[in-house]
């Protein structure tokens, strides 16, 4: 009753009093607008101009000459591919490790899985420093295991410390905690009905998982998917500190090509490459999830 | 086709029983309403039935094999739950025959049994359709089908129709009592509505704190109930509180005579069972009159300040503040919860030629 007479009310107020909410509302989305063009945009725009022109004797030309020093470099091809390949293990190695935790999360009804859910959240609140110095200690050369190993008379691990697992091992560790969230945020959308109904009509545990579960969390599997490439693909501390010195992944490479090699020029090109690949990713992903949007409709 | 014979079945959930020892046999196409108010553990015992909890005692036989520890996807069950059971990724006709895919059926086999069980429900050209563009009805009406299918011993239904508006779920109610019939198939249905139950049932489970409180025949059910709570529960009911003293209750308007100890009583009447009349000499007041077409519901305060409801022809005329006298045909008699006696006391008029 009050409701529609207050609507009433504002109806009879007339133009002016709407369009100074209009105004009002315009005010309070340019601010995030203008932060968003000055922060984000234009350092786009002005590094990928960085890149396509160069200051020669008769002032800018066009150039590519970057990009052409990158893609014909081996060693800048191969952290490339290394920057991939750990992604592409980080993101299998995630998903094998955080889908099966999940899903227990989500379907256990003991007490234990309260206990599993504080220590999966945990990592999340370590620094990535140390936890990379926590992981040097354990798994680096003569590290926890080592002494652990040499104690009962085994031989010394080979250490992953500055191979591409050191950061592997370092980024699944930390993207566990956030990886597993959403997957069990996605997983609370499946109903216990619509689970027991399948189970009902005969669905064992594979099938149950296979048909009906991951059918209905391909989103929140998306999602998964890109945070952690986006995130691992643009990670710092854990290569930096974790990775090996040669071939190195992307995030060491483009610092030290900035302060080592003092070639700013090339570091905003690998900083470009970089980030054409995620936004490739990104808009797969958007397709995605509007296409998933457009199916439900 | 299929007998179902709960055995002293148990269950509890932290410590607590939900069900204390229930045991119900339900015969062959019979089918029966679990009725209940909620957290009755109405839920709980259809649960057990399909598989979904384990009973901590009893066991539960379909056709005399024990099924108790049977994984819910063996069982030969088939259940219809609330709300929210249908695969939202799948086309209505894949619900369906999702099942029997499982059962790794040939596709022609499994389209004729898809094709059959949509038809039953009234759903036969919606089979492409996608499970969100159905109403909350159509829905239900697919999980029917989703679970007639497989062709189980024992249909369960949890409240299948409670999310629904009132004249959709009597649409509904009806044609579920048409293919239960024609099918010949032993059901059991979770309801927290007498009305769903009484329309509905071969027999009424009246369920209370996980005991069983009843076991009748609807009729049976709303004329001879057997303790406080289900006279209370089923339809509605006047009681009115008073003592028995050497065989007669002291009640100034209804002094019924009963073979029943001294103490207190409450007597039971329902609605249809009181005559109001206009008097000169007025016991009682009528507070209010409400016309449903088919009769006339009339709210009467009493002299002790009680409120009875009294269930009059259309034709009968009352005004508020009109005094009035009333007469009961048929009263029962409580202690506790316990049902003492039931009498049909002569009218008053009779009493007063005599
Ligand atoms: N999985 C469960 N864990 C703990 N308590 C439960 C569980 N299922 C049901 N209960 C409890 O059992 C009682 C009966 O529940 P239920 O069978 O769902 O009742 P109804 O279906 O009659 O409303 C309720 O008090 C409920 O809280
Ligand atoms: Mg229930």
């Amino acid at each position: 009753m009050t409701h529609t007479s207050s609507s009433g009310t504002v109806r009879k107020g007339g133009t002016a009093k709407r369009n100074g909410r209009g105004l009002t509302g315009l005010l309070l989305v340019s601010a995030p607008v203008a932060l968003l063009g000055w922060l984000i945009i234009y350092p786009i725009f002005n590094a990928v101009a960085r890149t396509l022109f160069t200051a020669g004797d008769e002032g800018l030309h066009f150039s590519l000459d970057t990009y052409q020093r990158f893609f014909t470099d081996g060693y800048a091809l191969n952290n490339l591919w290394l920057t991939l390949w750990v992604t592409a293990v980080c993101a299998a190695c995630l998903m094998a490790i955080c889908l099966p935790l999940a899903l227990y999360l989500r379907f256990a009804k003991s007490r234990v899985a309260a206990v599993v859910q504080g220590l999966a959240l945990f990592p999340m609140f370590v620094p990535s420093v140390i936890l990379a110095y926590a992981l040097i200690r354990t798994i680096g050369p003569n590290g926890g295991v080592d002494l652990v190993l040499n104690a009962v008379g085994l031989p010394k691990i080979n250490s992953p410390y500055l191979t591409p697992w050191g950061p592997v091992i370092g980024l699944v560790w930390d993207n566990i905690p956030l990886t597993t969230l959403m997957l069990v945020a996605g997983l609370g959308g499946v109903s216990d009905n619509a689970v027991e109904a399948a189970r009902d009509a005969g669905a064992r545990r594979f099938a149950l998982l296979r048909y009906i579960i991951l059918p209905q969390i391909g989103n929140a599997m998306l999602v998964v998917l890109s945070f952690t490439v986006l995130g691992i693909f643009s990670a710092f501390t854990l290569p930096y500190v974790l990775g090996p010195a040669s071939p190195e992944m992307m995030g060491p490479f483009m610092q030290r090509t900035f302060s080592q090699l003092s070639d700013s020029r090339m570091a905003v090109t690998q900083a470009v490459i970089t980030f054409a690949i995620c936004a490739c990713f990104g808009a797969f992903y958007v397709r995605s999830i509007a296409k998933n949007r457009e199916a439900r409709r | 086709m299929a007998q179902l014979s709960l055995k002293n079945i148990g269950k509890s959930f932290d410590g607590t029983d939900v069900i204390r020892d229930v045991s119900l046999d339900v015969a062959d196409g019979e089918l029966v309403c679990l009725l209940g108010p909620s957290g009755s553990g109405k839920s709980t015992i259809l649960r057990m039935v399909g598989g979904f909890e384990t009973p901590d005692r009893g066991s539960i036989l379909i056709d005399g094999q024990d099924v108790t520890l049977i994984l819910p996807e063996k069982r030969p069950t088939g259940m219809v739950f609330q709300s929210h059971a249908l695969w939202s990724h799948m086309s209505v006709a894949d619900n369906v025959a999702f099942g029997l895919k499982l059962r790794r059926m040939p596709r022609r086999e499994i389209q004729a049994k898809v094709a059959d069980a949509l038809g039953l429900v009234g759903l036969k050209d919606y089979g492409t359709r996608r499970v969100w563009q159905l109403s909350g009805g159509q829905q239900q009406r697919v999980a029917i089908a989703r679970a007639l299918v497989l062709e189980p011993k024992i249909l369960l239904l949890d409240e299948p129709f409670a999310s629904l508006d009132q004249h959709l779920r009597e649409h509904l109610r009806e044609e579920l009592r048409d293919i239960q019939r024609r099918l010949g198939i032993t059901t059991l249905f979770v309801t927290h509505g007498q009305d769903e139950a009484l329309a509905l049932a071969d027999r009424i489970v009246v369920l209370q704190q996980g005991d069983l409180e009843q076991v009748a025949s609807p009729d049976r059910m709303y004329r001879a109930p057997e303790t406080r709570f289900v006279a209370g529960f089923i339809g509605s009911m006047n009681f009115l509180a008073c003592d028995m003293r050497h065989g007669r209750a002291d009640h100034p308007l209804f002094p019924v005579e009963a073979p029943v100890a001294d103490g207190p009583v409450e007597l039971a009447i329902r609605p249809e069972a009181l005559t109001v009349a206009p008097a000169r000499a007025p016991q009682a007041k009528v507070h209010r009159t409400t016309d449903y077409g088919s009769h006339l519901l009339v709210d009467i305060d009493l002299a002790d300040g009680t409120r009875v409801k009294a269930m009059c022809p259309p034709s009968a005329r009352f005004a508020a503040g009109d005094g009035v006298t009333l007469t009961a045909d048929r009263v029962t008699l409580f202690r506790g919860q316990k049902k003492l006696a039931e009498v049909s006391p002569r009218p008053a008029r009779e009493l007063s030629h005599a």
